[in-house]
């Protein structure tokens, strides 16, 4: 697997709506630029080979290093594959949407749900949301959150990026009421 | 692990902090003969001056403030980087928004008040090369770096970008610091005591 580069954001949110929080609310973003894999190849009919030779990898890189840059237990996590624009989507889902990929963070989290995912085409420095929700109850409505990156030079139109996102806490003043008080 | 909130945050009007940091693993295809990690941290901050006029005294606030932000950025940076002797090259910027001058943006990182401190904390000696500008939220800034001791070093002429997805708002500020273990990945534009002289006579065609 070819690595361009290792991008981590953090983002410590210390006031929402006026107000600090009691505690900084912390969400942290590990993005690997890789070369697509069926780059140049035309229309490749199975990925297969392709995801079983990177999606692993991809996701021990990435669940470690995410985890590392946050400095706490996650409770909340999400994650991205950005297709440069001579890629189809289809490549970038390829290696996130596989167990071998996202098992790798849910091992390190102690996390059972699936991973809300963004996936998407576009040129370098193209902003992406990355959706996160609750590790262990995608139901928890105070976890349903996003977080907002940008690469300034990923992906190339051979590149993919690809991301974990982490997040220490739920959404900074969350107060809605949960999903039970409506069933 | 997460610290409680720090009692400075009310005081200079903290939103939030963001970092970005990269390493590049290969550049062009190949892998850098020295890796250089690249951070920059961007605190997001009340603009203390919004909704007063262009003869208004700067100096009580940004004598206040800027050390604050000098400390709190660097220590972040040095954590990010490995420790303050990785570092070999900084800069600083700042975006004001668009209810404030550029002017406030230039108090809070032009003055010994935060550049003295920044050159202080990253134990450098060069002055600091730097990025301003007022935008709407969600602007990239283009941060330049130069070597922390020796700024003329060719190799170490780099820069990062800074953006906060959220900020600044009108009445908000957005000041950076950043800073590098190392040069681009693959300099070889040689440097000044390797450059020929170079003026218009030395040269055979110079466009007229």
């Amino acid at each position: 697997m070819s690595v361009r580069k290792i991008v981590t954001v953090v983002e410590e949110i210390r006031a929402e709506g006026g107000r600090a929080l009691d505690r900084p609310a912390r969400i942290a973003v590990v993005a690997a630029v890789i070369e697509n894999p069926w780059a140049g190849q035309g229309f490749v009919e199975d990925l297969t080979p392709g995801i079983d030779a990177h999606a692993s990898d991809l996701g021990a890189l990435l669940a470690p290093a995410v985890l590392d840059a946050l400095e706490a237990p996650a409770e909340a996590y999400g994650k991205a594959a950005i297709v440069g624009l001579d890629g189809e989507i289809e490549h970038g889902s390829g290696l996130i949407h596989t167990l071998k990929f996202g098992d790798h963070f849910r091992k390190a989290a102690n996390a059972t749900t699936l991973l809300p995912a963004v996936e998407k085409r576009g040129p370098a420095g193209v902003v992406f949301d990355i959706p996160l929700k609750h590790i262990t109850d995608a139901t928890i409505r105070s976890h349903h959150q996003t977080v907002e990156v940008r690469l300034s030079d990923a992906p190339h139109p051979n590149e993919i990026v690809i991301a974990l996102a982490a997040a220490a806490q739920g959404r900074p003043q969350q107060r809605l009421a949960p999903l039970s008080t409506e069933q | 692990m997460q610290e409680r909130m720090d009692h400075f945050d009310e005081s200079i009007g903290l939103r939030k902090l963001v970092l970005y940091r990269d390493v590049v693993l290969t550049e062009a295809g190949a892998a850098p003969a020295q890796p250089a990690r690249r951070a920059s941290v961007a605190a997001v901050i009340r603009n203390p001056w919004a909704g007063t006029g262009p003869t208004a005294d700067l100096s009580r606030e940004q004598k206040r403030i800027a050390p604050v932000l000098a400390s709190l950025l660097t220590g972040r940076l040095v954590a990010a980087l490995g420790g303050v002797d990785e570092i070999e090259s900084f800069g600083k910027a700042a975006i004001v928004g668009t209810a404030g001058e550029i002017e406030h943006a230039g108090a809070l990182i032009h003055t010994p008040y935060f550049g003295n401190l920044v050159r202080e904390f990253l134990q450098g000696e060069s002055i600091i090369c730097f990025a301003d500008t007022r935008a709407e939220a969600g602007e990239t800034l283009v941060v330049p770096l130069w070597h922390k001791t020796h700024a003329s070093t060719r190799s170490h002429y780099q820069t990062i970008s800074a953006r906060v997805s959220d900020a600044p708002r009108a009445d908000e500020i957005v000041v950076v610091a950043a800073a590098s273990t190392g040069p681009r990945p693959h300099p070889r534009i040689g440097d000044r005591m390797t450059d020929p002289v170079v003026t218009t006579e030395t040269l055979e065609v110079v466009a007229s």
